[in-house]
């Protein structure tokens, strides 16, 4: 009586759970089949595979730099990426494992920032990096979110974990800071390297308005400009705004479930001992 | 362990290249839109626009004429969207750094150019004596980018109103074309209700029903504002009348509200709808169902019954080009724009094949716009379109035009929805109107 209970209530859960994944999924499956349909035939609600994909690529390559778009997309994301784990762990690591109660409040105060929209800030930034004359350059593009408190929180909530008697030991026996830094707690991070990398590609990767605001050049355009100056037309191309959709989605698909097992481990705030 | 504090080292020095070099973008004598401020006479425009299969080509076009008889001529455009156009202006205003910001030409809708003079009107060149003669184009075009009696922008498309219809449609309903032709809407709205009864489609769609009110205001010359830009919203027979035909075509189903875009041009592309009356730039969503080819044709709009002033001819949509005071070297712009989009029938005819339609009136009387439309069953589309420009009556533009008109909208959907009371919601709209111009 139990197990048959137990079946029922499973089996119920189950299909609750497969409704919400499709729901969840649908989106996503209608932008691959809209991207092989002709426009008009999106509009008029066709939900079946077209033949149409090679003319809608067609479209992009012809009216559009996709390349050169995609190109400065990776550019960007990957600078941001990288410089954004460094700047951020090291920060993660210092508020952490040399923490009184000064950087407590300091941090503290950086929480606080983190409540204040973008939007907000944008403007005065702007205006600074126009002062620096860092308008249309790639350092003024990444700048901005190459140190953001999230990313830090999740170094140094992470680090709590990271045994400290070992970074006492090591000073025992010699070790400088930095050689403790690279040597024992970067290896060990792993996980919250990968969770920390995964976010910030992804922010980096849909990064619109600001990109938007700081570039004004052809040549530095990126995927989310591209696509946005698609639908700005008299007539919108439907299929070939789909395909963009599509095609700038992948990558961070990509990297997600590349770093999948470690992003949520990095998350969760495992540490490998 | 050596191994991976390398690949760090690595990692820092290639992130570091790649700063420095993109860095250095700046110092090679540009600014930053690309400009070339040290040369000492510059032959290079830098465009901001939207659409590259319909300003932009247009815009290349029209460098390729120029450079026939101007060899050294370069243009860059810079494809951007009309939000971010706005943005970027704002911004660049309040940071004062519009000299690195803005290019020499930028696109505007119509219907945001006087709010944008306004707004900023150290960015905007008066071209009223440039020498560019604005008599060439249509009246009712000129008066959109026209400020304090100063011209500040050149015309480019038509946002002609047509409207199109199934003939296939209307004749299971017994009508045809000439039926709809030099009508009014009184009588508009009676064949729509005859159609719906016999069909079960409604004549006209849309996106809500901003573009809609927009073609009947505009069509007899209606305003929110009067001549002094006196906001005019509850005492104003227009802005009522058109209020009062567009909620009994509500009422009645001739006119079908949609949830948003797509779903507007999915009904017309289904047949689900029997016509569409919008700018003439809706004739290439209508084209796009390559299959209904010769079950389409176009007319005038109805003319608002009741009002004076009324007229069969209206717009919705178009853009002017602006030049900024940025401009290095303003004459070339002038120049440029005197030889092409104010003085060529050569270029409005190449540009023709992606429907962008001039307003300059000379285009009309070429060849090119003769052409008979297969799709339209015969018709001469182009050149039908630049009659009905010539005709449309000027309107009164003011800076705030797009917030009456969306308060409009909130009026009348408010009373076709929540029975409100039209008179009291119009007031309300004046009243909300009023507090954003702050007065």
């Amino acid at each position: 009586m139990n197990k048959t209970k137990y079946w029922i209530g499973r089996g119920i859960k189950n299909i609750i759970l497969i409704i919400c994944s499709l729901f969840c999924v649908f989106p996503l499956v209608w932008v691959l089949i809209a991207s092989t349909n002709a426009s008009v035939d999106i509009v008029r609600g066709v939900l079946v595979p077209g033949k149409h994909l090679l003319e809608n690529l067609k479209s992009i390559v012809e009216h559009y730099d996709l390349l050169g778009a995609s190109w400065n997309t990776i550019k960007y994301s990957a600078v941001t990426t990288i410089a954004s784990i460094i700047v951020c762990s090291v920060a993660g690591y210092g508020f952490e494992v040399y923490h009184d109660k000064w950087k407590d409040r300091l941090f503290g105060a950086l929480m606080i920032t983190m409540m204040i929209p973008f939007v907000s800030t944008m403007l005065p930034i702007y205006q600074t990096y126009a002062k620096l004359g860092l308008l249309n350059t790639t350092l003024g593009f990444i700048l901005p979110s190459v140190s953001t408190v999230f990313t830090i929180m999740l170094f140094r909530q992470n680090s709590r974990s990271f045994p400290k008697d070992i970074i006492e030991a090591a000073r025992i026996d010699g070790e400088t800071e930095l050689g403790i830094f690279f040597k024992m707690y970067v290896p060990t991070m792993k996980a919250t390297y990968a969770a920390a990398a995964t976010i910030t590609f992804m922010n980096a990767w849909n990064n619109y308005m600001w990109a938007r605001l700081i570039m004004s050049d052809n040549r530095a355009q990126t995927l989310p400009m591209l696509i946005s100056n698609m639908t700005t037309g008299h007539y919108i191309d439907y299929g070939m705004l789909m395909l963009a959709v599509l095609i700038s989605t992948l990558p961070t698909l990509i990297v997600f479930f590349a770093l999948q097992r470690s992003f949520v481990e990095g998350m969760t705030g495992a540490v490998k001992g | 362990m050596r191994k991976r504090l390398m690949a760090l080292c690595l990692a820092v020095v290639m992130v570091m290249g790649i700063l420095a070099g993109c860095g250095s973008d700046k110092d090679n004598g540009k600014t930053n839109d690309g400009k070339d401020k040290n040369a000492e006479t510059v032959n290079k425009l830098t465009v901001w626009c939207w659409d590259p299969a319909f300003n932009i080509n247009a815009m290349n076009v029209a460098a390729d004429i120029y450079k026939k008889d101007h060899p050294d001529f370069e243009m860059e455009v810079v494809e951007i969207s009309s939000a971010d156009i706005i943005q970027k202006l704002s911004t660049s205003t309040s940071a004062g750094n519009t000299a690195d910001v803005l290019p020499d030409i930028i696109l505007f809708d119509d219907g945001l150019i006087a709010q944008e003079v306004l707004s900023y009107p150290d960015v905007f060149m008066d071209l009223t004596d440039s020498g560019i003669d604005f008599s060439e184009f249509s009246e009712g075009k000129v008066a959109a980018s026209v400020v304090d009696g100063k011209n500040y922008g050149v015309p480019f498309d038509s946002g002609a109103a047509i409207a199109a219809y199934r003939v296939d449609i209307l004749k299971e309903a017994g009508y045809t074309i000439e039926d709809l032709t030099d009508i009014t809407w009184s009588e508009f709205i009676k064949i729509g209700k005859d159609v719906k009864q016999k069909t079960g489609k409604a004549l006209l769609n849309g996106q809500s029903g901003y573009n809609q009110i927009t073609v009947m205001l505009t069509s007899c010359g209606g305003s929110y504002f009067d001549e002094d830009g006196k906001l005019n919203m509850s005492d104003n027979k227009k802005v009522k009348r058109v209020s009062e035909l567009y909620l009994e075509m509500l009422e009645a189903g001739v006119f079908q509200e949609e949830t948003g875009w797509d779903t507007y041009i999915g009904n017309l592309n289904n047949g689900n709808v029997a016509g569409a009356m919008n700018g003439c730039w809706i004739m290439s969503s209508i084209q796009a169902a390559a299959d209904q080819s010769g079950l389409w044709a176009i007319t005038n709009v109805p003319k608002v019954d009741g009002v004076d002033g009324a007229t069969n001819y209206s717009s919705q949509g178009g853009s002017t080009w602006t030049i900024t005071t940025e401009c290095d070297n303003p004459e070339l712009a002038i120049d440029f724009f005197k030889s092409t989009f104010a003085g060529s029938k050569e270029f409005y005819d190449k540009i023709l094949e992606t429907s962008a339609i001039s307003t300059w009136i000379p285009a009309g009387e070429s060849e090119t716009y003769q052409q008979e439309s297969e799709f339209f069953g015969g018709q001469k589309v182009y050149a039908t379109i630049v009659d009905f420009t010539a005709k449309i009556p000027s309107c009164v533009m003011g800076a705030y035009m797009g917030t009456a008109r969306t308060a409009h909208m909130t009026a009348v959907t408010n009373v076709a929805y929540s029975g409100a009371d039209l008179d009291e919601e119009l007031a309300a709209a004046e009243e909300t109107v009023a507090f954003e111009m702050g007065q």
